[in-house]
């Protein structure tokens, strides 16, 4: 009994030891920022003097028209680009999924290029092909006798630029997802289908679709917090503008932080960016823990 | 009669499908094309309109003056070090807590393991606040310390080597044990070496990511010398040189190690993308 007990003790003490070092990381730069943060966001900050306010920084941002621009701009982009990168990457997918390996690859690698390079090259790349004095872009638009165009500089025009960059340059992620996913459909489930008559477009719609909902669920989420964080883009293709038509969240946040030296406001935005994530982020959490 | 006929019908809309999506896919590498091209042109013909579609005379003095003017090869060490020293403590420290957390049976151990996972979907980016609090308070801005150790937190690396952990067999592990070896000895001598290519994934995945990492090491790495290629490439926006070549030089020099490190490593990624992913 003792000694069955000592075992036990053991095994406790060789697991605890195994995960203490990603323990401390974890409570010291992930863990204890999200208190401390909840904490900032109810103090003023001055350097090294801090008084508590209470939730007077959140009266602030309540009463700052560019917040709720920033809230409703970051919402634009997730609707917006969720469903056009979900969209265009279930039809790229199931076009191409059951096609000769090598051109499926070329197709996967020639999306996800853009997604290795990273946001920050293809925003110096498009900040370059829509300038509007020697871009690409707005020399074409010259030429097709549309006067000059400035698609950044117009208030009309800003959002869907973005929103078209930031999803040409992601979507390769969630078609290589979906690759996978509806590669490893069981073939006998199609070929049923065929018997039956069903055509393409019946098999897609009533059986890959359905088979691949996870990957689904999956690629929604982990767009919907990539985007809410979306900050990139913005800084290097229009800093916010033109006057605040562009500006996000995170744009915002990082502005009150390290412009304006606003840490406590800059905080109390954190938090609230930090409850959107945690509520969106549950069915994600649930079907990855049901796994185990 | 009326099922063939339809089927061709639905085969035209496969064929029309397979074509949009081959423009498209050549149309979404045509900016890299424009970068790159752009980044071999003098100050003059960069901005020529009509465009040269191809570089009439090619010169490579933008990445003369990147390299000279710029401290990109300091840049480019930064981001080497960052990355590699990321990825490292990463796959260290996240395959014990993985092996802990699959083969060894500790109290508590769910719960925690929960704990871990569900971090997984807070970015660090909106603790920034207090990040850069924490990290001042250790004298890490401006240091690579303060840009490796936040990286390092996440559980990612834990998530994905678990998935590989959990499918070696029991039996291994009671095998070792019962011929005397020490958990630390089964650990590094037995069950390592068959996850390798989860470790192998992970490194990609991790090396990529921080890589690509933006809005963190911008606030920590402040001064000119202590700038990530990605946050020093970024500053030639706004730099005062009005020669677009000459920042379309700067972007190729970021974009290069990914593209090398994509082509030699194609199969690790989709492997370690999808292994992250959902299990079917």
């Amino acid at each position: 009994m003792k000694l069955r007990r000592n075992i036990y003790a053991k095994e406790n003490m060789t697991g605890y030891l195994f995960i203490l070092p990603q323990m401390l990381v974890f409570l010291l730069f992930l863990v204890y920022p999200i208190f401390e943060g909840i904490r900032l966001s109810m103090y003023r900050i001055n350097y090294q003097s801090e008084t508590f306010v209470g939730f007077d920084n959140y009266l602030t941002l309540f009463h700052d028209p560019v917040f709720f621009k920033a809230l409703v701009n970051t919402v634009v982009f997730v609707v917006f680009i969720v469903i056009l990168t979900v969209g265009f990457a279930l039809f790229v997918a199931s076009a191409i999924f059951d096609k000769n390996a090598r051109y499926v690859s070329f197709i996967r690698g020639s999306y996800y290029i853009p997604v290795m390079v990273s946001m920050v090259v293809m925003s110096m790349v498009w900040s370059f092909l829509l300038n509007p004095a020697n871009g690409l872009i707005s020399y074409f638009a010259r030429d097709m006798g549309l006067g000059a165009v400035n698609l950044l500089g117009n208030p009309k025009t800003v959002m869907p630029v973005i929103i078209f960059v930031t999803f040409a340059t992601n979507v390769g992620q969630a078609i290589i997802l979906y690759i996978a996913a509806m590669i490893g459909v069981p073939k006998d489930l199609f070929e049923a289908a065929e018997v039956d008559g069903a055509s393409r477009w019946q098999v897609i719609l009533k059986i890959l679709i359905p088979s691949v909902k996870p990957t689904t669920v999956y690629i929604t989420i982990i767009n919907i917090i990539a985007v809410l964080k979306i900050f990139v883009v913005i800084q290097l293709l229009t800093g916010g503008g033109p006057n605040n038509a562009s500006v996000t969240l995170m744009y915002y946040l990082y502005n009150n932080a390290f412009k304006y030296n606003q840490l406590g406001v800059a905080s109390a935005v954190g938090v609230i960016m930090f409850v959107i994530t945690l509520l969106l982020s549950v069915p994600q959490l649930k079907s990855m823990l049901q796994d185990k | 009669m009326s099922v063939t006929k339809r089927k061709k019908k639905m085969e035209k809309f496969d064929f029309v499908s397979n074509v949009i999506i081959t423009l498209f896919a050549v149309l979404n590498l045509f900016p890299l094309y424009w970068l790159f091209t752009s980044s071999l042109k003098n100050s003059s013909d960069v901005v020529k309109m009509p465009p040269d579609w191809w570089p009439k005379s090619i010169t490579f003095s933008n990445y003369v003056d990147i390299f000279q003017n710029q401290p990109a090869l300091r840049w480019t060490f930064n981001s080497i070090y960052v990355s590699g020293a990321t990825t490292i403590l990463v796959i260290v420290i996240g395959s014990m807590a993985a092996y802990a957390f699959s083969k060894i049976n500790f109290k508590f151990s769910n719960l925690i393991y929960i704990i871990f996972v569900s971090s997984l979907m807070i970015p660090k980016e909106i603790m920034i606040v207090p990040l850069f609090r924490i990290v001042q308070n250790f004298d890490m801005v401006n240091a690579y310390g303060g840009m490796i150790w936040p990286n390092v937190a996440g559980a990612f690396g834990v998530f994905l080597l678990k998935g590989f952990f959990d499918t070696t067999p029991n039996a291994l592990r009671e095998a070792a044990r019962i011929d005397g070896a020490s958990e630390w000895r089964t650990f590094t001598r037995i069950m390592l070496p068959i996850v390798k290519p989860g470790i192998g994934a992970l490194f990609i995945l991790n090396f990529v990511q921080v890589w690509n990492d933006y809005l963190w090491q911008l606030v920590v790495g402040q001064e000119k010398l202590m700038k990530t290629l990605m946050v020093g490439t970024a500053t030639l926006m706004q730099d005062l040189n009005p020669n677009f070549a000459y920042k379309m030089a700067g972007a190729t020099v970021a974009a290069i190690p990914m593209l090398i490190i994509f082509i030699l490593f194609q199969r690790y990624f989709t492997s370690g993308i999808t292994a992250g992913a959902v299990k079917e």
